[in-house]
């Protein structure tokens, strides 16, 4: 099996990665823009949320800002607004919901008013406005807002006193207040007429001359309450219902003359009005029920609004690391990658997300609407890697290791005096190279103790490829698997690794099961070494919705003596380790944040059912075993350098092949040593280079005889060009052979010009 | 291709060829990715063609200009 390197920058194919409904589809199972419950149930539209937050970082000013926004009357409106906001807060399903109509009044008692300009320019239409109640004393101010040049024809004398009529009942504060904002609108009132025989006389001259018409209800009008328009006699007109259904109607009937100015249909195209439902979800896990806290100044103000819990749906981004790292939502971040994955030519700035997704599906389960994030970062891939856009750099270490699991390192053998086997053993790539000794112990015990033989086979079951995207690879590797299992005659699979399960089970058409509900079935071996102690269990992401393989692993723990804590985020909630969609090798800062996000759930050891996460958990300092070291009582190897991971997985098939199988590997004799100082082997595990690079580099310096040498540090340097890599090592010679102090790669070829 | 060198790097003298036992010099060579290319000046042997490339140069640069080229 061969992976090629995409040719060029400029070649592309072209497909979609998803069709345009799909994408529509799987974004709008976001909801985290919906607007919260307050918000959607304002009619008028106040950002109560925002407000309320504002009010609780002490910002007074910019509260009452977010209220007059909605109406010109701001006092009348807090006086008397029916608040159906209040009813609606989330916090009512637990307690006291949020006091929304006293912190607006709170916002207008201590917030200043900014001086704000308008900078719109008066409109040619004027309006005539016949009558003064609650809707047209409303409307008069929202058209004052849209620079309408406005006439007020009403039988009061002063605005004090049209005020009064339109609002009886209110306290003087109130009507003095709102009369002497109306007072200051840039209206031209009419006062000491009859409205209705002013209407009667204006009404025709005033359509002449394209004036909209407003008249409070007179006998005769038919209004069409939903747009605020008596369509026969083409005016503004309506009934409403107490304060907040006039200021609503006000603004219905303030859209609809400015659809009739523009001589279109008052009734199409308005856009989105008045209250909402919304499908927003909010967790209230750890928010505890509280009672209103009555508000009488500033202080107590700033104490009611932080009791508001700022609605929003952020139940993935709490969890993934990931997400926390892009800092965004996936409904944004799908939108993002798909626009780009669609770019032709140029910077493709979602490559690196698209690659860092850990593909684990811990969104789909943490979203109230199972938003998976991690499928569509992986058909992404596929996508990127069917138009020849995605680069082979990122993952091709991990690919070249499937393919010296699949190939060099690759056993398949029926248990020694059986032609067929029952079983067949698939411990996985990781487990065989982290925990070498242990993979040997659990497949002498299965051979020991499972009736009908048990065969052996070391290998990657293609996860690599899979998450890699990379379908070509993908299809060629379960084919190949799909071969040497039909050799073996098809036995069931025991899987030592839960991804391993899952991906063999997609395409095998096999029975697949877990060694640990194996062991269930079998017990315990002799040797199993008990841990009577408490440890925090990690669910491995393959184990996601498998709940049967999730409650094996806790009673094999709790057989073993551990007294398993209780973790946030576990079973089927639990976040990726880091090597999951293969971040690791794509993104190590993401990854190591992923594997963090692990860690923080609890100071307890880890166990663990997957190796990969075993050895993350290791490398962050944290103690950390996997359930088949415990059940064997031999330990995985301490943080392997990716050198070491190949040796230990080529060293079992050789020690296997030998002990049970009587075949004897010939080792090569290279004719020289290679000695590595500390530095530089820890230097080649950071940079991913691996002993066998440099033995190549060697051995084409052999062949040769290419080397420079650099006086002043008198080391000697080489280099040899493998595959899409050029490797390069500095060493001095030894007796036998070579010292390497340092080694460095880089992908670019580099040749003589003239 | 524009005759712009991307980086130029002198061997000032302390650079040897173990083959051809001369030292290197400055000279023109070019580096090449997924169809893209760059000329440069870097230390190269006058009888072979050995081209060198440092290891702060293969980290830094180069590293930079490859993932720059991987994501378009
Ligand atoms: S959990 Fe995430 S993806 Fe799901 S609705 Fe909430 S914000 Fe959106
Ligand atoms: S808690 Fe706050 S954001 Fe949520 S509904 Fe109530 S007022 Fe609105
Ligand atoms: S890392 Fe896992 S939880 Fe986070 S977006 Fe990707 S698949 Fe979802
Ligand atoms: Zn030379």
């Amino acid at each position: 099996m061969k992976i090629e390197e995409r040719a060029s920058t400029h070649v592309y194919r072209q497909r979609q990665m998803l069709s345009k409904e799909d994408l529509e589809a799987r974004e709008s199972l976001c909801v985290h823009e919906q607007p919260a419950y307050c918000n959607a149930a304002c009619p008028l539209k106040l950002d109560v949320k925002a407000m309320t937050a504002a009010i609780a970082a002490g910002d007074f000013d910019r509260a009452l800002a977010l209220y007059e926004k909605i109406t010109p009357f701001p006092q009348l409106l807090s006086a008397g607004c029916e608040a159906p906001c209040e009813q609606s807060c989330k916090l009512c399903s637990l307690g006291e919901g949020i006091s929304i109509r006293a912190l607006e009044s709170a916002a207008l008692t201590w917030g200043k008013k900014s001086r704000g300009m308008s900078f719109l320019r008066k409109k040619p239409a004027a309006v005539g406005i016949f009558g003064g109640d609650l809707m047209t004393l409303f409307l008069a101010g929202e058209l004052v807002k849209k620079r309408y040049p406005v006439h007020f024809y009403c039988a009061e004398n002063d605005p004090r006193a049209l005020v009064e009529h339109c609002v009886p009942g209110f306290s003087p504060e109130i009507v003095q207040s709102t009369a002497k904002i109306l007072a200051a609108m840039d209206i031209q009132f009419h006062w000491n007429t009859d409205p209705a025989a002013a209407f009667r006389q204006a009404e025709q001259p005033l359509r002449a001359a394209s004036y909209a018409v407003a008249a409070s209800v007179f006998p005769g009008l038919e209004p069409d309450e939903a747009l605020m328009v008596s369509r026969p006699q083409k005016l503004i007109t309506g009934r409403t219902q107490g304060i907040l259904g006039a200021a609503y109607g006000a603004k219905k009937a303030a859209l609809s003359i400015d659809r009739m100015a523009q001589k279109l249909d008052p009734g199409s195209t308005r856009g989105e009005e008045g209250a909402v439902e919304t499908k927003l979800y909010t967790s209230l896990d750890g928010v505890r029920p509280s009672s209103r806290i009555p508000v009488a100044d500033r202080d107590s103000a700033i104490a009611e609004a932080r009791r508001c819990i700022q609605c929003r749906c952020d139940e993935c981004i709490k969890g993934c690391a990931y997400l926390q790292h892009y800092q965004k939502f996936p409904r944004i971040l799908t939108r993002e990658i798909y626009n780009n994955v669609s770019i032709i030519m140029g910077d493709h700035m979602m490559n690196k997300p698209i690659n860092a997704c850990a593909l684990c599906g811990q969104c789909s389960v943490l979203c109230p609407n199972g938003y998976d994030m991690g499928e569509i970062c992986r058909i992404a891939r596929e996508n990127m890697v069917f138009t020849g856009k995605m680069p082979l750099a990122p993952h091709e270490f991990a690919l070249m290791d499937m393919l010296f699991s699949n190939e060099e390192a690759f056993l398949c053998r029926p248990q020694p005096g059986f032609d067929q086997c029952r079983y067949v053993f698939f411990p996985g790539c990781q487990a065989t190279a982290i925990a070498p000794a242990t993979v040997r112990s659990a497949y002498l015990d299965l051979c020991a103790r499972l009736p009908g033989g048990v065969a052996l086979m070391l290998g990657c079951c293609g996860a690599i490829c899979h998450w890699a995207g990379r379908y070509e690879l993908t299809g060629q590797t379960r084919r190949f698997l799909q071969a040497c299992l039909a050799d073996l005659g098809n036995p069931a699979i025991i899987a030592g690794c839960p991804t391993c399960k899952k991906e063999l089970a997609e395409f095998t058409g096999l029975e697949v099961h877990g060694f640990w509900q194996l062991l269930e079935q079998i017990g315990l071996p002799d040797k199993a070494c008990p841990v009577p102690r408490p440890v925090a269990l990690h669910d491995a992401c393959g184990a996601r919705g498998d709940s049967g393989t999730q409650k094996s692993i806790r009673r094999i723990a709790a057989a073993l003596g551990c007294q398993v804590a209780d973790t946030p985020y576990s079973g089927d909630e639990a976040p990726c380790c880091g090597y999951g969609g293969l971040t690791q090798y794509t993104n190590r800062e993401v990854a190591r944040k992923m594997t963090e996000k692990c860690l923080e759930r609890s100071d307890l050891p880890y166990l663990s059912y997957c190796m990969a996460c075993r050895d993350r958990f290791a490398r962050e300092g944290r103690e950390s075993f996997h359930l088949l070291e415990l059940v064997y009582g031999t330990a995985a190897d301490h943080c392997p350098d990716i050198s070491v991971k190949r040796y230990n997985r080529l060293g079992l098939k050789q020690q296997l092949l030998k002990e049970l199988w009587n075949e004897e590997v010939i080792s090569v004799d290279l004719g020289f040593t290679i000695d590595y100082t500390p530095e530089a082997e820890a230097l080649m595990d950071d940079r991913m280079i691996l002993k066998s690079d440099v033995i190549q580099v060697f051995q084409h310096l052999r062949e040769t005889g290419e080397a420079i040498c650099d006086s002043e540090t008198g080391l000697y340097i080489t280099r040899a060009r493998e595959g899409n890599v050029t490797f390069w090592v500095k060493y001095r010679e030894t007796d036998t052979g070579y010292l390497v102090v340092s080694a460095y790669s880089h992908r670019m070829k580099v040749v003589n010009r003239q | 291709m524009a005759d712009k060198n991307y980086y130029t790097i002198d061997p000032e003298g302390k650079l040897t060829c173990l083959k051809c036992r001369c030292k290197l010099q400055k000279d023109k060579a070019k580096f090449l990715y997924l169809d893209n290319g760059f000329p440069v000046e870097l230390p190269v042997c006058p009888r072979c063609g050995f081209v060198y490339v440092p290891e702060e140069l293969a980290l830094g640069k180069v590293l930079a200009v490859e993932k720059a080229l991987e994501d378009k």
